[in-house]
């Protein structure tokens, strides 16, 4: 039962983490059931939404603070703009795409909705002031949902390390790679 | 190279499930750093159309 500010900031912190996952999770299975390898600039999308996810995840570690939602911020502008250059390289008409399409747009064009849609809600939530004012460590009481949230995060941020050093090796990643390096 | 950000991004979850907050901030400003360098390393990836 949500009975203070605190309580509803992180239920909306674990549900946000939790999208943060199911992200990672679809490139995964583009990459892995349908053979579709990420290119350089799609890694670092990935990377831009761990970035980005790092703020919620020590808000429900640390309990939230605005640093941890500045985090937030941060990260997806970054994204976003790494998903924006990959827009405009396939914005000319003809000029091709890059991986599936998913419900008419392509993955890329999705991240930057969604790193849109992070830096809003990042910023909604922070109107509530009263959610900084509880001094309680929160990581003493993390119940089910953050906890799951946590640990699928901490999970798919290390399966893109190992994922990243399969497709790439030690260096740069092939521009339109063909198969795994490793 | 390119799994750098994702392993310092890594140490920094995992140093704040330790409750080293300053360290998992840190790590994070490292791995952003890292992110913004491989970014512009992959800013002028060739779009390879005939025209």
């Amino acid at each position: 039962m949500i009975t203070v500010p605190g309580d509803l900031s992180r239920l909306l912190n674990g549900l946000g983490l939790i999208a943060v996952d199911t992200l990672l999770v679809i490139a995964f299975v583009d990459q892995l059931w349908f053979r579709d390898l990420p290119c350089p600039i799609c890694i670092l999308q990935r990377a831009g939404f761990v970035a980005a996810g790092f703020g919620i995840a020590l808000n429900l570690l640390f309990g939230p603070r605005p640093s941890h939602y500045g985090m937030t911020i941060l990260g997806a502008a970054v994204g976003a703009a790494i998903a924006m250059r990959q827009i405009l390289l396939h914005i000319v008409p003809d000029s091709g795409s890059y991986g599936n399409a998913v419900f008419g747009m392509h993955l890329y064009t999705w991240a930057f909705i969604g790193f849109v849609l992070m830096i809003i809600g990042s910023a909604v939530l922070q109107l509530d002031d009263r959610q900084f004012a509880r001094s309680e460590p929160w990581s003493n009481r993390l119940d089910v949902l953050p906890l799951t949230a946590l640990v699928t995060f901490i999970v798919l941020a290390v399966g893109n390390i190992f994922s990243t050093l399969l497709l790439c090796g030690a260096g740069f990643c092939p521009e339109a790679p063909t198969g795994y390096l490793i | 190279m390119m799994s750098l950000p994702f392993l310092l991004f890594a140490c920094g979850l995992g140093a704040a499930w330790l409750s080293q907050r300053g360290a998992a901030m840190g790590f994070w400003v490292a791995g952003l750093v890292v992110l913004l360098v491989l970014f512009r390393a992959h800013f002028g990836d060739a779009l390879n159309i005939a025209l």
